[in-house]
């Protein structure tokens, strides 16, 4: 059995557009871990970023042939992710309840953010301690690298509300992170 | 709080903000040459770059992914084959009319090619209807001879396609576009 698992991304994206699907598995495992911690930033509930991904991942089976750049197909992939995830974040809108994983990530917030042992670990609190519609903003922005424009799209709002969340949620990082600096 | 000015620029946070993503363009003195707006702009820029960095922890801290949702996502892309078009193949009897798929083409074409040492077979594409000119991209390992390598994958997709289709083909040509190394995990052999 050929072993993929030397392969470049972009290979394994090309082998996958034509329809291998040890390949797709290789990048899957591959890039995944990374897709799901994203999407579970950006939605604050893994269980949704586990559906997410999967949904995105089959959306990107058969959309991979429009990849221009074999060699992107991680940032790619994570765009199909953030849009998966917009989707779900719009579409449960209404029922906002909490996920149990969310509420914990808050629990551990603000009070502890002291003790945080590390600036990350900081930072992961005031970011989890942010209202949900600033949280998405700045993950989308930050590790997505979309334009207020973009965002805008996505979450479907105004780029005036896309910047006005983003500066809120610059406000409150930089104030809570001051001690770290 | 955005509301206030930072230093003495006279702008405020969510206008830094807009600067920054502007790529600092066009250029601002008043926000250049105050000491605090730099130091807000670089705090800025740096927790976008620990966001990053912590997504990228996140996922090493969860490196390996649930089976059966691994399953639940194979079993969907499973159903969604890539045949791509159906391409006649020659037949004897003239009221019988044979086709392959792309898609079971460049298997054959894949399996070939991974076939000789040190390649692995990137894209394979096939063009033409009666006579198929295939075009295979490959990756070698480094240290194997590049044209060596190359003429063998030519050889060996050649002779597969001979063998189990009715193809006629027009020419297999083989582009080297990558070099890999082994994975540390991987298996040398």
């Amino acid at each position: 059995m050929t072993d993929l698992s030397a392969a470049t991304d972009a290979l394994l994206a090309e082998r996958a557009a034509d329809g291998d699907e040890i390949a797709f598995g290789v990048l899957v495992r591959r890039h995944g871990p990374f897709l799901r911690a994203f999407a579970t930033r950006l939605t604050g509930s893994a269980a949704d970023a586990d559906d997410v991904v999967q949904d995105a991942l089959i959306a990107a089976w058969s959309q991979l042939e429009n990849l221009t750049e074999p060699a992107k197909v991680r940032s790619w992939l994570t765009s199909i992710v953030s849009r998966k995830a917009t989707d779900r974040i719009r579409a449960r809108k209404t029922s906002s309840e909490l996920d149990e994983n969310l509420a914990e990530i808050i629990e551990r917030g603000p009070e502890n953010r002291a003790i945080a042992s590390s600036q990350l670990d900081a930072l992961s609190a005031v970011l989890s301690g942010l209202p949900e519609g600033q949280r998405q903003c700045w993950i989308l922005k930050e590790v997505g690298g979309y334009s207020y424009e973009e965002i805008a799209e996505r979450l479907e709002t105004t780029v005036a509300v896309v910047r006005g969340r983003l500066a809120r949620a610059r406000a409150t990082v930089v104030t809570e992170m001051e001690v770290w600096r | 709080m955005t509301e206030e000015h930072i230093g003495d620029s006279g702008y405020t946070l969510e206008q830094l903000s807009d600067y920054l993503d502007r790529g600092r363009q066009p250029a601002i003195d008043a926000i250049d040459r105050d000491a605090e707006c730099q130091s807000v702009l670089a705090s800025l820029e740096r927790y976008g770059s620990l966001s990053r960095e912590l997504v990228s922890r996140d996922a090493t801290e969860h490196p390996t992914l649930d089976e059966s949702w691994l399953s639940g996502l194979f079993a969907s892309i499973t159903r969604e084959v890539k045949a791509g078009r159906d391409i006649p193949l020659a037949s004897i009897d003239p009221l019988t009319r044979l086709t392959i798929t792309e898609g079971a083409i460049r298997g054959l074409v894949r399996a070939a090619g991974d076939s000789v040492a040190g390649v692995l077979v990137g894209k394979c594409s096939l063009d033409g209807d009666d006579e198929i000119a295939v075009t295979v991209t490959i990756s070698v390992l480094l240290g194997t001879p590049v044209h060596v390598a190359a003429e063998a994958v030519r050889q060996s997709v050649y002779t597969a396609l001979l063998k189990h289709t009715e193809l006629s083909i027009a020419s297999v040509d083989v582009l080297v576009e990558d070099v890999h190394v082994i994975a540390p995990q991987g298996d040398a052999s």
